[in-house]
């Protein structure tokens, strides 16, 4: 109380030391004031700054992609241009082809372990799991050009399979795992514990209730991961660049030479022929857009599937 | 797949899932084809690694010391100097990383403090969309667009300044394709990657930290310097590091604009080479000891990229550890 009564009193300040500290206090706040607004103005700037990029990025493909794209580039092999005829690119049918076919084969191989690993995880509590989520972790973010060394090491010389398609599925495959198996464990973690308790509550067996129960509720999860992991391996030219032999045919066979999308890129960003570097736009452009519209599917079912549920 | 790691993700339920099904799962079947399951996957796991060190053991018992410290790759015969990859994806990784940091902080706060709620969601996206776009766009881009444009503008610009020759080089040596474009690229690269996390350690800052901060007379940038990102600090770090480890490793792009020569030199307009760009130019063409050689280079980027990536995720767990004590 005794402390009120301190506070209760006027204070007394001559009006000249309050105008003083009233001066300064004015001064500083406007410095202040004036400093926030700036750096708050420069982290708009850097917000535009790190946009400008993209979204030059984003225009010119579609600027130079589009015209370079008509049927033939769908349906017909590639040629090499000569003097003769310095305009005669032919098509990608072969990379196109070759894309599907490598992600195809990837999907068959990765997606089956990924989700059985994955549900390990989220079931388990082992030493084996803790030190299998580090390691999907870490290989998540591993440089892909390394799963070309390991499918180049492996299936191409141990195995003496050679430059194949399964070569360039297998890099591929490796690269896809980590990604299923996390994103595996987050939707079956994610699923209610409420459900799994009703299901035992009922006295069904705990796999009765991991497969009929917990899977089909986590099952958006899973594929929303599994088509991400897809749209990611098929962008990916490191892996496969050093396994798959860039073949000339439009071959499905998972034993033969193929070619992909990003490997046409890559082997005809530097060509000499103006023709060739032009054609490669499009390439890119209808790889994106690819990219894009399966993450974007992905992401949207997703969401849905999460409106549906709730 | 989110750009998150599954850390910030995944949710406390670990231990009570764990708890009855660890009872219950084990000695059904099913819990034996989960088992083989996450044996095969150990086994990839050990394969990977194994085989590709296993490869390069010739380069480590007998050339060690060139592969870490000498000057010239000679094709076929050797010897293998890895020095100028080494010093190449240190260099162009440390300078896309400071780019993509300054201008991915200020990026991350600009998300978070000043563009509206409704919009938050539709950026979130475009980043991640941004993030999918694969690396050799990306390296199509920098080699047909950037690299002109450096040539004809940024070069001669960059040399009116001090200093000029001792850090870029003598004028007329340089190339468009050269370690600084590379840089410019790889930091436009991992900017996504780096602004995705950090835009998300950054939101979860506690709003009563920065209320309390306002309620004392702080300025909006005083409350984002003073409390904001001291407390996301580690989470900001370790933010930075992924960034580091997914610029270490990147390949295809930095294999189209870098130049792609083999040169131990630091001038930043002069081509140069990474670890794994190298790899990717000359394994097609390579034979024997040339092969260990690069599979001894891959070896090398794989330690970076794995450490990088544990000091970035012990770091994003500190930052959790962190809040929760907040």
């Amino acid at each position: 109380m005794s402390d009120m009564t301190e506070l209760d009193k006027p204070i007394e300040v001559d009006n000249e030391l309050r105008n003083e500290i009233r001066r300064i206090s004015q001064h500083s706040r406007a410095r202040r004031a004036t400093v926030s607004k700036v750096m708050i103005a420069l982290c708009a700037v850097a917000l535009v700054v790190s946009a400008v990029p993209l979204v030059l990025l984003i225009l010119q493909l579609l600027e130079k992609g589009i015209p370079v794209i008509d049927k033939t580039f769908f349906t017909t092999l590639p040629s090499t241009p000569s003097l003769i005829a310095p305009n005669a690119t032919g098509g990608v049918s072969n990379a196109i082809v070759g894309s599907i076919a490598l992600s195809l084969y990837a999907s068959v191989l990765a997606i089956p372990l990924g989700v059985l690993v994955g549900v390990y995880l989220a079931e388990t509590e082992t030493k084996l799991a803790s030190s299998l989520r580090v390691i999907a972790q870490t290989m998540a973010g591993a440089p892909s050009i390394l799963m070309g060394l390991f499918a180049f090491s492996f299936v191409v010389r141990d195995l003496n399979i050679g430059f194949t398609a399964i070569a360039g599925s297998f890099a591929l495959a490796v690269l896809m795992l980590p990604v299923i198996v996390i994103s595996t464990e987050i939707a079956v973690r994610g699923v209610p514990n409420t459900l799994r308790e009703a299901g035992l509550a009922l006295g069904a067996k705990s796999h009765t209730v991991s497969l009929r129960v917990v899977l089909p509720a986590a099952v958006s999860g899973i594929v929303t991961g599994s088509i991400l992991a897809i749209s990611r391996a098929v962008g990916e030219t490191a892996p496969v660049l050093l396994v798959i032999g860039g073949g000339f045919t439009n071959s499905w066979k998972p034993f033969d030479p193929v070619s992909a999308l990003p490997l046409t890129i890559f082997e005809n960003a530097k060509s000499e022929w103006p023709s060739q570097r032009a054609q490669v736009w499009g390439v890119a452009l209808v790889l994106v857009a690819f990219i894009f519209v399966l993450s974007l599917s992905a992401r949207m079912w997703a969401s849905r599937k999460q409106q549906v549920r709730n | 797949m989110s750009l998150v790691p599954a850390e910030l993700v995944v949710q406390d339920e670990r231990e009570a899932v764990a708890e009855y099904n660890s009872a219950t799962v084990e000695r059904s079947w099913y819990h034996y084809v989960l088992l083989a399951g996450a044996i095969l996957f150990a086994a990839v796991s050990v394969g990977f690694v194994g085989t590709i060190f296993w490869s390069s053991l010739p380069t480590w018992l007998h050339h060690a010391g060139t592969l870490l410290g000498g000057k010239g790759w000679v094709s076929p015969a050797g010897p293998f100097g890895g020095l100028a990859m080494i010093a190449g994806t240190l260099e162009t990784s440390l300078i896309a990383l400071v780019l993509a940091v300054i201008i991915g902080l200020g990026t991350s706060v600009a998300i978070v403090y000043l563009i509206p709620k409704r919009l938050r969601n539709v950026v979130a996206t475009l980043v991640e969309l941004l993030a999918a776009v694969p690396s050799i766009v990306y390296g199509l881009w920098g080699l047909l667009i950037l690299a002109p444009w450096m040539e004809s503008t940024v070069n001669p610009w960059l040399n009116k300044w001090p200093f000029a020759t001792a850090i870029f080089g003598s004028p007329g040596k340089e190339f468009g394709t050269s370690l600084l474009l590379a840089s410019i690229v790889l930091g436009i690269m991992i900017l996504p990657t780096f602004v995705a996390i950090s835009r998300e350690v950054i939101a979860v800052v506690p709003q009563d930290l920065i209320e309390a901060s306002l309620s004392l007379g702080a300025t909006r940038w005083q409350v984002i310097r003073g409390v904001v990102l001291p407390t996301a600090k580690i989470g900001l770090f370790g933010a930075t590091f992924l960034a580091l480890a997914r610029a270490t490793g990147e390949t295809v792009a930095v294999a189209l604009v870098a130049g792609g020569v083999a040169n131990a030199q630091f001038h930043l307009l002069y081509p140069g080479t990474s670890i794994a760009a190298w790899i990717a130019l000359t394994f097609g063409e390579a034979q024997g000891n040339e092969i260990a050689a690069l599979m001894a280079l891959g070896v090398l980027l794989m330690l970076l990229n794995f450490g990088f990536s544990l000091v970035s995720r012990w770091m994003v767990r500190r930052q959790r550890l962190v809040l929760e004590r907040v």
